[in-house]
C-alpha cells in the first residue's frame, strides 16, 4: 500500500475518531428529531405524495405543526418512557411528585434526557462507531484498569459527570430558558414556537420558522405573539381589563381629536382627505378590537386557551423592558431579575446559561479538531521521521512563534466575526500545535517496541501497523491533554470577547459580560463581574478536577522516598 | 561539543526565515483588510467638512475626495506598490522614493510613522518598555519567590493536607485567567465592596510626577506600591499553577533517584540531601523557562493592561487595533516575534548550560 493511501485512510479514521464526541451529540438529537417526525407520519399520510421536494417541504414547514400535535406528544412520551423504563418507577416517581410545581416536570424532563443521552446512548453509540472501523467495541484490561483508576477519583469522576450532564442540558436550551412558549393553545390555534426554534438551531441546514403572529392567539398586531403577556392573560383574565382600559382611552382621545376635524370638501388637498380617512379608518379598527376584545376575554376565560411557558422565560435576545428603570438593572428577586440585566437589558440568567453552552461547545469543537489534525501530523512524523519529521517540525517551530491572540485580533478588525471563523483560527493557530509534539514523542517510542518491529518484520501493512498497532496505544496523552485544552480554549475565547475581538456583537457570553463590568460599572454594577466570574472559576475548576483526575488514572506517577 | 554548537547556529538562521514568513503574512493581510487608514481618513474628512461647511460641504461630501487626493493618500500611506514590493519596502530591502530612493525599513531601524498620532513608532513603542518590563520583572521575580518554596513545601509533605489545600488553591488559581482575577480583585479591595484599600486601576497617580519632583519620594514609592499589587496578581496567576507543580513534581522526581538514595545510605542528614542534592538538580526545569520569561516581560500584557488600565505595551497594541493603526501594529509584531525567537533559544541555551546530560543536534 502507497504512502498517500495509509495518510489519506489514516487521516479519514483519526478525524472520525476524534471528532465522533462532537457529532455524536448532534446526531442524537438529530435522530430523536427524526423520530419525532416519523412517529407524526401517519398524521401526514393525508398530504398528497409529489416527489421529494413536497417531502422536504413537510419536514420544513409543518415539523410541529398544530396537525402534527398528536405525534408530538406521542414522541416524547416515548422519550421520557425509555428512562422510566430503564430506571424502574423512579423517575416517574418523582416526576409526580415534581407535580405539584408544574416547573419541575420540564426541568426533569430535560435532566432525564440529558442523563440518558449523555451516560447511555453517547456510549452505545462510540462502541458502535468503533466496531464500524473494525475495533472489538470491548475495553482493553489496560483502559478498563484505566477507567477504574479513574472512577475512584471522586472529584474528578463527579466533576466530569456534572459537566457532561450540564453540557448535555445546555443542548436543550432553548425549552428551559426562552422567552418562546413550549406550547401554546389559542381557539383551535395550536403552535409549538420553542420547540421549533430548537429544531431550527438543530437542524442547521435548513431553516424552520418559529414565528407566530399575534393576531392568530387573541392579541393585536403583525408582530410576533407576546407569549409572557398570553401566559398572564391565562393565570388571570381580568389583565384584559386592563388592555381594554387602554384601547378606551385611545379610542375616546381619537373620538375627541376626530369630532374637531371638518370633513374635507371633494376639491380639499390629497393630503388632507388622506388624513381624515385614516383616522377614520383608525378609530373603526379600535371599536372592531374593543369588540373582539370581549370575545378574547370569554375565550380565556372560558378556557379555550393555555401555555406552557418555559422554566424560565426570558431568552438571551428578549430586553427586560418589563422592569422599570433604566439599564444595567441590580439583581432583585422581588422584580423578578435574579442575577440582574447587562447594559443593554438582555437577563444575565439567560446570557450566563447560553454564554456557558457557547464556551463549552467552542472549546470542545476546537479541540475535536485540533486533536485530529495534530494526532495525524504528529503521527506521520513519528512513524515515518526522516526528511518529513525535520521540514514539519520546523515548519511548527515557525507557526508556533505567532503571536496568536494578537493575530487572531489583527484579522478580526478585517472580517465579519462569527463562531466558525473563531473555530477556525483558533484550530489553525492553536489547538493542533500542542498535541503534535506528545504524539510524535509517542508514536517514535511505540515504533522502536519489540511489538511493532515484529509486526513490521511480518510483513504488515504499514496502515494495520498505525491504525491497528501503534494508535490505540499512543492516545493517552490526547486523552490527559484534553482537559486542559478545553480549559485554555474557555480562557482564549473569554479574553478575546472580553477585548471585543471575539463572537460577534449580540452573541451571549461570559467575555462580553465581564468587559461592560468595567470603570464606573465595578463600583455601580458589581454583578456584571461576580456572575461571569464565579460562573468562569466554577466551570473552569471543573474541568481542572477533571484533569488532574484523567492524568492521576492514565498516567499514574509513583513517588517512592526514603526517609 | 560540535554537534550542539551547529544546532545553535541553525536555530539562529532560522529567526529570519520565522520573522520573514510571520511579518509578511500579518502584512499582507492589514494590505487587505477593509477599513484601512484611507477610509478612516475619508471619515474624519467627510466629519470635518460637515461641522466646517455646514450642509453645502456635507452634500458634495462624496466627491470630497476625487481621484487625484485619494491617489495622494495611498501613495501617503504607502498604500500604491504592490504587496510583495510594499513588504520588501516596509522591511528595508527596497529603495524608498519617498526617502530620496535609500533603503529605510525595519533592517534600517525605520519602522515608520504612525497614522493616528503622526509619530515615528520606534519612539511609540520603546515609550511603553519601562512599563512593560516593570511588571514583567517583578511579576516573574515575585512568581519564583512564592513559586519554589511553596512547591518544595508540596513535595516534601507530599499527600499531606497541607499538599491537598495548596493543591486546590494552584488549580483555582489555573482555572481563573489572570485578568479576571486582576477585575475580581478590583471589585473586592478597590470598591466599596469588601474593604477599599487599592486604588481602582492606572500605573500610578496622576500627580506621581509633580511629587517626586517635590521630593517626596516616600509617597511615590507607596503609591507604586499601592498600584502594583492588583496587577501583578493577575501577572503571577498565569505561572504560578505551572511553576509550583513542576518544581513539586521535579523534587519529587529527584527525591526517588538512586543517587538520592546513595546519598540517604552513606549518612547525610535530610536536610542537606533535600536541598543540597535533590534542590540543585530539581531547579533545571524551571531554569528552562527563564528564557519565555523573557517573552513575558513585553507580551501577555494585553488583557491585564486593558483590566487594570495601565498604559503599556498591549494596550498601545489593543488601541492601535481599535483605531487601524497598521504601521504600530506591525511594529508591535515585531517587538513580539523577535522576542519570543530569542526566548526560545534562550531557553535551550540556558538548558544545556545547566543540564550536562542534554544534547541537542
Amino acid at each position: 500500500m502507497s504512502i498517500l493511501t495509509t495518510v489519506l485512510l489514516y487521516a479519514l479514521y483519526a478525524v472520525l475518531l476524534a471528532i465522533g464526541a462532537a457529532v455524536a451529540s448532534w446526531l442524537v438529537f438529530s435522530v430523536v428529531a427524526l423520530a419525532l417526525w416519523l412517529v407524526s407520519l401517519p398524521v401526514r399520510l393525508t398530504v398528497p405524495k409529489s416527489g421529494l421536494m413536497r417531502l422536504v417541504k413537510a419536514i420544513q414547514l409543518g415539523l410541529f405543526g398544530a396537525r402534527e400535535a398528536a405525534g408530538f406528544v406521542l414522541g416524547w412520551i416515548i422519550v421520557l418512557l425509555l428512562p422510566v423504563l430503564k430506571y424502574g418507577g423512579l423517575l416517574a416517581l418523582i416526576a409526580a411528585a415534581g407535580y405539584a410545581i408544574w416547573k419541575a416536570p420540564m426541568i426533569l424532563l430535560v435532566f432525564a434526557l440529558s442523563w440518558l443521552v449523555t451516560w447511555k446512548l453517547i456510549p452505545w453509540l462510540w462502541v458502535r462507531l468503533e466496531r464500524l472501523f473494525g475495533g472489538s467495541g470491548k475495553m482493553t484490561p489496560i483502559t478498563k484498569k484505566r477507567v477504574a483508576r479513574f472512577r475512584r477519583i471522586k472529584r474528578g469522576y463527579w466533576s466530569f459527570r456534572v459537566i457532561t450532564t450540564l453540557f448535555v442540558m445546555s443542548l436543550f436550551l432553548e425549552l428551559i430558558v426562552s422567552g418562546k412558549a413550549i406550547a401554546i393553545y389559542y381557539d383551535g390555534n395550536l403552535a409549538f414556537p420553542a420547540p421549533r426554534e430548537w429544531v431550527d438551531k438543530l437542524a442547521f441546514f435548513t431553516k424552520i420558522s418559529s414565528f407566530e403572529k399575534a393576531s392568530d392567539f387573541g392579541q393585536v398586531g403583525d408582530q410576533e405573539v407576546d407569549y409572557r403577556k398570553f401566559a398572564k392573560w391565562c393565570d388571570d383574565p381580568s389583565e384584559l381589563d386592563g388592555v381594554k382600559k387602554e384601547l378606551e382611552a385611545k379610542l375616546e382621545k381619537n373620538e375627541k381629536r376626530f369630532a374637531k376635524m371638518k370633513p374635507p370638501k371633494p376639491d380639499a388637498p390629497e393630503l388632507k382627505r388622506k388624513r381624515y380617512e385614516s383616522k377614520q379608518r383608525s378609530i373603526a379598527k379600535t371599536k372592531v378590537d374593543l369588540a373582539e376584545l370581549v370575545e378574547t376575554r370569554r375565550k380565556f376565560e372560558g378556557g379555550s386557551a393555555w401555555v406552557l411557558m418555559p422554566v424560565y422565560p426570558y431568552g438571551p435576545q428578549d430586553l427586560r423592558t418589563d422592569v422599570e428603570g433604566s439599564f444595567p438593572l441590580k439583581p432583585s428577586l422581588a422584580k423578578g431579575i435574579p442575577l440582574g440585566t447587562d447594559t443593554s437589558g438582555h437577563d444575565v440568567v439567560a446570557l450566563l446559561t447560553y454564554g456557558f453552552r457557547i464556551s463549552f461547545l467552542f472549546a470542545l469543537v476546537v479541540a475535536a479538531i485540533g486533536y485530529a489534525i495534530g494526532i495525524v501530523v504528529g503521527g506521520i512524523q513519528g512513524y515515518y521521521g526522516g526528511w518529513t519529521d525535520i521540514v514539519t517540525q520546523r515548519f511548527q517551530e515557525i507557526w508556533g512563534s505567532i503571536p496568536f491572540l494578537f493575530t487572531i485580533m489583527i484579522i478580526g478588525t478585517m472580517v465579519d466575526r462569527t463562531l466558525g471563523l473563531m473555530i477556525v483560527l483558533m484550530v489553525i493557530l492553536r489547538s493542533w500545535l500542542g498535541i503534535t509534539y506528545y504524539v510524535r514523542a509517542e508514536f517514535y517510542r511505540e515504533k522502536a517496541k519489540d511489538y511493532v518491529q515484529a509486526a513490521i518484520g511480518a510483513g504488515v501493512s504499514d496502515r494495520k501497523i498505525i491504525l491497528g498497532h501503534i494508535l490505540p496505544n499512543s492516545l493517552v496523552p490526547v486523552v490527559t491533554f484534553a482537559p486542559f485544552g478545553i480549559v485554555a480554549y474557555i480562557g482564549a475565547l473569554v479574553s478575546l470577547d472580553f477585548l471585543g475581538f471575539g463572537l460577534p456583537p449580540g452573541t451571549p457570553s461570559w467575555g462580553a459580560l465581564l468587559g461592560q463590568g468595567l470603570g464606573d460599572n465595578l463600583t455601580h454594577y458589581p454583578h456584571l463581574t461576580i456572575v461571569p466570574t464565579v460562573a468562569l472559576a466554577i466551570s473552569l475548576y471543573m474541568v481542572v478536577m477533571i484533569g488532574e483526575a484523567v492524568r492521576e488514572a492514565f498516567d499514574p506517577k509513583v513517588f517512592s522516598r526514603l526517609r | 561539543m560540535h554537534g550542539m554548537t551547529s544546532y545553535f547556529i541553525r536555530r539562529i538562521l532560522l529567526v529570519p526565515v520565522t520573522f520573514v514568513c510571520i511579518t509578511f503574512m500579518v502584512y499582507a493581510i492589514q494590505r487587505l483588510a477593509p477599513g484601512g487608514p484611507i477610509e478612516q481618513a475619508q471619515a474624519r474628512l467627510q466629519q470635518e467638512m460637515a461641522a466646517e461647511g455646514g450642509a453645502a460641504a456635507a452634500a458634495t461630501g462624496d466627491s470630497a475626495l476625487d481621484e487625484e487626493t485619494m491617489k495622494e493618500l495611498q501613495r501617503f500611506y504607502k498604500l500604491d506598490r504592490p504587496i510583495p514590493i510594499g513588504y520588501m519596502i516596509w522591511l528595508g530591502v527596497w529603495p524608498d522614493r519617498d526617502k530620496g530612493g535609500k533603503l529605510s525599513g525595519v533592517l534600517e531601524g525605520d519602522f515608520g510613522t504612525s497614522t493616528r498620532w503622526a509619530d515615528p513608532v520606534l519612539d511609540k513603542i520603546t515609550s511603553k518598555f519601562p512599563v512593560s518590563i516593570y511588571f514583567g520583572l517583578i511579576g516573574y521575580l515575585a512568581s519564583w519567590l512564592v513559586c519554589i518554596p511553596l512547591g518544595i513545601k508540596k513535595a516534601l509533605n507530599h499527600r499531606s493536607n497541607f499538599d491537598t489545600a495548596t493543591s486546590m488553591l494552584v488549580f483555582l488559581g489555573y482555572s481563573i485567567p489572570g485578568f479576571v482575577a486582576c477585575v475580581l480583585l478590583m471589585l473586592l479591595f478597590a470598591t466599596d465592596m469588601v474593604y477599599k484599600i487599592f486604588p481602582l486601576g492606572d500605573f500610578r497617580s496622576e500627580n506621581w510626577d509633580t511629587m517626586w519632583a517635590a521630593g517626596e519620594y516616600w509617597w511615590c514609592v507607596k503609591d507604586q506600591i499601592w498600584h502594583t499589587a492588583i496587577p501583578l496578581v493577575g501577572w503571577m496567576l498565569a505561572s504560578f499553577a505551572t511553576m509550583t507543580i513542576l518544581m513539586k513534581n521535579s523534587l519529587l522526581d529527584n527525591l526517588g533517584s538512586d543517587y538520592v538514595r546513595t546519598a540517604f545510605a552513606k549518612g547525610l542528614n535530610e536536610r542537606r540531601v533535600v536541598f543540597v542534592h535533590a534542590l540543585r538538580n530539581s531547579m533545571i526545569p524551571l531554569c528552562v523557562g527563564i528564557g519565555h520569561a523573557v517573552g513575558l516581560l513585553f507580551a501577555g500584557s494585553f488583557l491585564i493592561e486593558k483590566a487594570c488600565n495601565i498604559d503599556g505595551m498591549g494596550l498601545l497594541g489593543y488601541t492601535s487595533l481599535l483605531q487601524r493603526d497598521y504601521p504600530i501594529l506591525m511594529g508591535i509584531l515585531v517587538f513580539l516575534v523577535l522576542i519570543r525567537l530569542t526566548g526560545n533559544i534562550l531557553s535551550d541555551l540556558i538548558l544545556a548550560l545547566v543540564d550536562p546530560r542534554v544534547r541537542f543536534s
